[in-house]
């Protein structure tokens, strides 16, 4: 019994991870750059919701404009600091991408812990628990696993089908084929740190529907979209969402039986293992 | 122009004649620098909040000459100089407090323990070719695991609320102003580490690597060795100034080590200083302590860390040489 229910938790917690992932992933195999901005920026997005309902707004809304609004900054990145980092190559680039959001993480950490230090976003969902496999599951769950399937089936439906989703993938695949076929990769690029940013909203979005997320999640969030983006192999989706379940997963097996405080760091070592035995990750392409 | 800048030294090449000479050129700036901040108490020896600011100020100036020699010499981004400090802090503390070990003896082997940490991830980044970005992944892993093992194992550790270490008859560590100098020596002791090994061959070694790692292989040039070497040095460093400040504090406490605390500000000081220079992480530290302090005094300490968010972009953005290889090149510059 306990053990099923560590399994539905860890699919349903392991989906969100997964969508964590992507966003970060798919910046680093469009422009390179390691986004330790990720978990701020989603938190960014949730903190808008938050006063936007605080200020009497409907839920559906305020949650679209926090989502977009987290977009947007991270597009705003793109098109005023990220411009230095493009012009710099190799070993440097990726350095100095990552420094930039380091200190980027910084500023949104420090302007959320001095302006909203105790806000935070819950939104409830009511409805009494649904029971599957013999395990209730509250509907906030469920909901949130049903918003972040249906944003993967749209994600993948996306890259597989449209247009602009095979650019994307064309760039990350090869940026001087891309160009050659006449796709911009500077305007991708824009596209999908938007893309990006909106998925760190939504899963701060869906998240709130099962706890609250506090102002100063961000760093931990971080992390985890990080750990997801490693083990499934930097730069590829499919990965990240592999990646995501099966350390959902692994993180309610493991608070259910070895203890929280455990959890982050097997997590970790996940990430740091898989960087040491294949760095590729689970489906990265070999470098 | 990149962030790990090209240049190393700012005075290595150009020995003037005599061996002496050289000597002396090598090392005047550390006994100049070591003077001035020896000179620094005479102004806030009455005040135990400003000692024990500047004292910090000089083991944050100790960290960043270790990463220098890590990050700046070989290129290996360690983003877990908290964590190694923290082996050597909650290592002497745990084996002096809990095991009753002399304080010496504990010192000792909590630096090996760090240094050995640090080899060992220096040795697992060779091995396995990594690149910089996921020895930095990786090494954040470690500092992340590391600030959750110390909360979590709270028997060993005491948790959040940190450690107390009684320093007994061992008084010269914990007075207003004598761990200052205990700071101070041992940041002298590094810069002259630092500049030996810019000297030496294995200084020639480490700036080939830096140049281009493949070429200096291919001349011969033991790549994986110097790495590891300077990994397991900077480890040592680290995890003993950590170490000592433990005692002097009389606690070692979780905030102290972290990844927030100090590979940020040391990343900062080094940047703003200038990585691989000899004084670049001794301006940058006064720097930073000195923004630090400025910034409580004027009530922003409220919106540190978004500053702090803010320096940083702008140093790696424009103006990512540094400090003292700026003022070096203003000088070198020789009229025709």
């Amino acid at each position: 019994m306990k053990a099923v229910a560590a399994l539905l938790d860890g699919i349903v917690l392991g989906l969100q991870y997964g969508l964590l992932g992507v966003g970060l992933t798919l910046i680093f195999g469009l422009a390179g750059v390691v986004n330790l901005a990720h978990g701020q920026i989603a938190v960014l997005g949730a903190i808008i919701v938050a006063l936007l309902m605080g200020a009497g707004w409907a839920v559906i809304p305020a949650a679209v404009v926090g989502v977009v609004a987290a977009g947007v900054f991270l597009l705003f990145i793109d098109l005023t600091l990220m411009r230095a980092v493009y012009r710099e190559h190799g070993e440097h680039r990726i350095l100095l991408g990552l420094l930039l959001m380091l200190g980027i993480s910084f500023v949104i950490d420090g302007f959320l812990n001095w302006r909203y230090p105790i806000e935070s976003l819950t939104i409830r969902i009511g409805g009494d628990p649904v029971p599957i496999l013999g395990v209730n599951m509250r509907t906030g769950s469920l909901l949130a696993t049903a918003i972040t399937i249906g944003a993967g089936a749209a994600l993948l439906v996306f890259f597989q089908y449209t247009t602009l989703g095979r650019g994307v993938r064309s760039v990350i695949q090869d940026e001087q084929g891309a160009r050659l076929v006449g796709i911009n990769p500077s305007s991708v690029r824009s596209f999908v740190f938007f893309l990006s940013g909106a998925l760190a909203g939504l899963v701060a979005v869906t998240g709130s529907m099962t706890a609250p997320q506090a102002s100063s999640f961000g760093i931990r969030l971080t992390t985890l979209a990080l750990i997801v983006a490693v083990v499934g192999g930097l730069g590829s989706v499919a990965g990240a969402f592999l990646a995501g379940i099966l350390l959902g997963i692994i993180d309610r097996f493991a608070s259910a039986y070895i203890g929280q405080f455990y959890t982050t760091v097997i997590l970790l070592l996940c990430a740091a293992g898989m960087i040491v035995i294949r760095p590729s990750g689970l489906l990265g392409k070999r470098a | 122009m990149n962030v790990v800048d090209e240049y190393l030294g700012d005075t290595h090449g150009n020995v003037g004649s005599g061996r002496a000479v050289g000597l002396i050129r090598a090392y005047l700036p550390i006994v100049i620098a070591a003077v001035l901040i020896a000179l620094i108490p005479l102004r806030y020896q009455d005040s135990r909040s400003m000692m024990s600011v500047i004292t910090v100020g000089v083991l944050f100036a100790c960290y960043a000459v270790a990463f220098n020699i890590i990050f700046g010499s070989t290129g290996q981004l360690f983003l877990c100089s908290g964590a190694l400090a923290g082996i050597g802090g909650y290592g002497a503390a745990i084996l002096a407090d809990r095991s009753g070990w002399p304080i010496p003896l504990a010192l000792v082997t909590a630096t090996v323990i760090a240094a050995l940490v640090a080899g060992t991830l220096s040795w697992i980044a060779v091995r396995r070719a990594l690149d910089t970005i996921f020895i930095g992944i990786v090494t954040i892993a470690f500092a992340l695991s590391f600030e959750n093992l110390v909360l979590g194992k709270g028997d060993w550790t005491g948790g959040e609320s940190g450690l107390r270490v009684s320093t007994g008859s061992d008084s010269w560590l914990t007075g207003q102003i004598a761990p200052y100098y205990v700071f101070l020596g041992l940041l002298v002791v590094y810069l002259v580490v630092f500049r030996a090994l810019q000297r030496s061959r294995i200084g020639w070694a480490f700036r080939a690597l830096r140049d281009d790692g493949l070429a200096a292989e291919l001349s011969g040039v033991d790549v994986s060795r110097y790495r590891i070497l300077a990994g397991t040095l900077g480890g040592a460093m680290l995890g003993l100034a950590g170490g000592l400040y433990v005692f002097s504090e009389s606690r070692a406490s979780p905030s102290t080590f972290s990844f927030g605390n100090v590979d940020v500000s040391v990343l900062v000081m080094l940047a703003f200083g200038g990585i691989g220079s000899l004084l670049g992480p001794v301006v940058g530290a006064a720097a930073i302590t000195w923004l630090d302090e400025f910034l409580d005094a004027v009530g922003y300490a409220q919106i540190k860390e978004m500053i702090y968010g803010a320096v940083m972009v702008v140093l790696f953005l424009g103006f990512r040489r540094g400090i003292v290889p700026m003022v070096t090149d203003l000088f070198k510059r020789k009229p025709k």
